[in-house]
């Protein structure tokens, strides 16, 4: 789904996208820029923690590229000091396959991570994504319906609707599609989920959340065991994806 | 010891150097003493006879005994009363220089004497007898409470352990005083701890079995033995009874003594007293050893504790410096390869076919790189399983997702029973996730791997009792079958297959692992029609009932 989007017209013609990489591989930072040079002209490049925190500061970049690997500081720092005061999509690139560490980094305020080695069209959808989402309305669906595959997805008035049937779902299965729907494109954890549907309470419900999940897949998804809308990262969460 | 201090039972644990000595010359001169002052008293009421009465005699002659009996004990107090009876019948009762009684109620008078005089000896005695006990325990329990805080402030375990060694050797009174302890695998008798000039008599030092044979046998009987002068041995007994061993106490002529140390049940080692000359336990000396050798045991219980720990730290170092080591090696070789693979695409896109093949081959060495660290990871126990409740769909969606790349969607047909159908229960089990992913997505690139082009790929999903069964059938050649058992060992390749069919044999291999990590397994069958089929299994739960 993702190789045929990428030879298409660029996606951000009219503005002028700025993208920080922060990386010390001078070679990856030349397959970032190659990568992203369909959608952004103008990519800024910082070799370490400390560059990239003074340039994102003077800069205001729209997306942060950021390698974990870096000589100067901690990867989740540098992420947790950029969210201090910026909204920008930080996008992780992570050489280990190492799930607590992407749901911390998730956790810490990052939007997205890739592993290494990855694919520049792979690479190119995730940061599309992400621009994506930084120019969306703030809650999608909130304004007008928001149109899923045939799903219609009506948050004012708390419908779901596939095709012409209505969807019927439970109290929890809606908090769940709406914690979803606001984080559209995003990779959510299990553990952002669970506080956004049941906030600080605890209890059975953790230890369920896949299996409501699962409920609400059954009842969205054409086919349940291979879910188009929402995406399981193994490991770190879910990612709703409102392209289908 | 002290001929004099003929009681045993004054001191339990009989410590030699802190009986007060009681010389022959000072009781005589005791006895001389007080025999003066009986005759003094006597000689002054003689002359003031006539205006005593007769209680008044009794009453000098009674604080005489009760003074006799408090300075020199109680046979100086009865040898006194009975004295003074004699003195006052003879000299003070009427008929005066005779035995002859006049008046008979001074025969009660002199029997209630007598009676008195006896009796407060007696008490008076006992009553020293008992201080002197108390002031005997006061002193052992400071010891052993000494030797405590000394063995515990030991800096090291090895030298609180010699503490003792030293304490046993210096209070029993023998030359050498050896703790041996069971190492190795077998385990043997080897030497910890020695002090004194020990002599390891006929048998050579390096010699472990003829020396210590005695000693093992000890150690397994957990019974005290015991080498004779003469060449004999004296052993304990089957007495399995632990809190009472049996001590050679009557046996004069031991040269050797071997004690079990034994700790909660436990036997930690074997204590060896020796001496150049004859030596023996007198009940004393017994007890005491028995309560040192329980300090011994529990002193070689520390050495080994510290050991153990010592051990732990080693091995969480190598752990931790394993891990780093992981993560630095994938990082190392994961930077490159993005690198190498990235390039290769925008080649591959300009038409290049050997740039493609390059990336393809990127793409494999990330694999076998993710397989090894994987496999290492497993290995060393360091891959940490986190089973949660999971959908088995959510599973088989995972995986085909993370095939999709590498196997043409179609190719694999999920078959009814997995639960596709809205009206079925979700079926669920209790697993890690991500490792869990990895094992069936093994299986099932091992499926496409042997399966010729154009067959199709079954994965179906079933609940059978405890467990869900994730079964992937091919129509592959199918494994011989002398080959099952070997075809989930590391690196294992079947037979006739060509070395670049993809992967390093390491696929089943994890999956198995992963799989019996928690508590489930891979299971090989043939399959009816040719081919194979590999099932990944895991622990099922039940549907919560408030789920939904």
């Amino acid at each position: 789904m993702v190789t045929n989007e990428e030879t298409r017209a660029p996606l951000f013609a009219t503005a002028e996208r700025r993208v920080l990489v922060i990386d010390d591989e001078p070679n990856i930072r030349r397959v970032v820029k190659d990568a992203l040079r369909p959608d952004v002209p103008r990519v800024l490049e910082a070799r370490s923690g400390s560059e990239a925190l003074s340039i994102a500061a003077a800069e205001r970049p729209d997306l942060i590229v950021l390698d974990l690997g870096l000589p100067d500081m901690d990867g989740i720092d540098v992420c947790r000091q950029l969210r201090a005061w910026t909204t920008a999509p930080i996008l992780v690139l992570s050489a280990r396959d190492s799930e607590t560490e992407k749901t911390a980094l998730l956790d810490a305020g990052a939007d997205d991570y890739v592993t290494k080695p990855f694919g520049p069209a792979e690479f190119r959808a995730r940061v599309r994504a992400q621009l994506r989402r930084a120019g969306m309305a703030r809650v999608p669906g909130g304004d007008e319906p928001l149109r899923v595959g045939d799903l219609t997805i009506d948050i004012a008035r708390r419908t779901v609707t596939r095709g012409e049937a209505t969807v019927h779902l439970t109290p929890t299965e809606w908090g769940l599609l709406i914690a979803f729907v606001k984080s559209a494109g995003k990779t959510i954890t299990h553990q952002q989920l669970f506080r956004a549907v049941w906030g600080a309470a605890h209890g059975d419900a953790q230890q369920y959340l896949r299996v409501y999940v699962a409920h609400l897949r059954r009842k969205i998804e054409p086919v349940p065991y291979e879910p188009k809308y929402i995406v399981t990262e193994p490991g770190v969460g879910y990612r709703f994806e409102p392209e289908g | 010891m002290e001929p004099s201090r003929a009681e045993p039972r004054l001191s339990p644990y009989g410590v030699p150097q802190d009986a007060p000595p009681t010389d022959t010359p000072h009781v005589v001169v005791r006895w001389v003493v007080w025999l003066g002052v009986l005759a003094v008293i006597t000689v002054v009421m003689l002359a003031l006879r006539p205006q005593l009465d007769k209680a008044h005699v009794a009453l000098g002659f009674l604080l005489v005994v009760l003074g006799g009996s408090a300075a020199g004990g109680r046979a100086l107090g009865v040898a006194l009363a009975v004295l003074a009876f004699i003195l006052f019948n003879y000299l003070f009762l009427t008929p005066y220089y005779t035995f002859i009684i006049g008046d008979p109620l001074d025969w009660l008078v002199l029997a209630a004497f007598l009676t008195t005089g006896v009796v407060a000896a007696q008490l008076l005695d006992r009553a020293q007898e008992r201080a002197e006990i108390a002031r005997q325990r006061a002193i052992e329990v400071e010891r052993l409470a000494a030797l405590g805080s000394e063995t515990l402030n030991a800096g090291r375990a090895e030298d609180a352990l010699l503490a003792i060694a030293e304490v046993i050797r210096s209070t029993i009174g023998v030359d050498c005083c050896e703790v041996l302890v069971p190492r190795g695998t077998p385990p043997q008798l080897t030497l910890l701890t020695r002090t004194g000039p020990c002599s390891d008599g006929a048998g050579a030092p390096a010699d472990v079995t003829s020396p210590w044979s005695l000693a093992v046998w000890v150690a397994e009987k957990r019974a005290v033995a015991a080498e004779r002068a003469d060449g004999t041995k004296w052993i304990g007994g089957g007495d399995h009874s632990d809190e009472l061993l049996r001590w050679p106490a009557e046996d004069t002529e031991i040269r050797t003594l071997l004690a079990p140390l034994i700790v909660r049940d436990r036997t930690v080692g074997v204590l060896r007293v020796s001496n150049a000359g004859p030596f023996s336990l007198d009940s004393g000396r017994e007890q005491f050893l028995r309560a040192l050798s329980f300090y011994a045991a529990l002193g070689v219980e520390r050495v080994q504790l510290a050991a153990e720990a010592e051990r732990a730290e080693a091995f969480r170092q190598a752990d931790a410096l394993k891990s780093a080591l992981v993560a630095g090696v994938s990082h190392d070789l994961r930077t490159p390869l993005t690198t190498i693979k990235a390039l290769a695409h925008s080649l591959g896109e300009a038409g290049s076919a050997e740039a493609r093949a390059i990336e393809e081959e990127a793409d494999r060495l990330n694999r076998l790189v993710a397989d090894l660290l994987d496999l290492s990871r497993l290995n060393a126990g360091a891959m940490p399983l986190r089973p949660e409740i999971n959908a088995a769909e959510d599973l088989v969606g995972a995986a085909l997702r993370r095939v999709g790349g590498a196997i043409d969607p179609k190719r694999i047909r999920v078959t009814a029973g997995t639960a596709s159908g809205n009206g079925d229960p979700v079926l669920l089990g209790r697993f890690d996730f991500v490792q869990s992913l990895r094992a069936l997505v093994n299986l099932l690139e091992n499926a496409d791997k042997y399966s010729p082009p154009g067959e199709p790929i079954d994965l179906s999903v079933t609940r059978m009792g405890e467990h869900l069964r994730f079964a992937v059938a091919d129509r592959g050649p199918g494994v011989e079958a002398a080959e099952t058992g070997r075809i989930f060992e590391p690196f294992y390749r079947a037979p006739g297959v060509p070395p670049d069919a993809g992967g390093a044999g390491l696929g089943l291999a994890i999956a198995r692992r992963v799989a019996a990590e928690q508590g489930g397994d891979v299971q090989y069958e043939a399959r009816r029609g040719g081919g194979s089929v590999f099932t990944l299994v895991l622990p099922a739960v039940d549907t919560p009932p408030n789920a939904g």
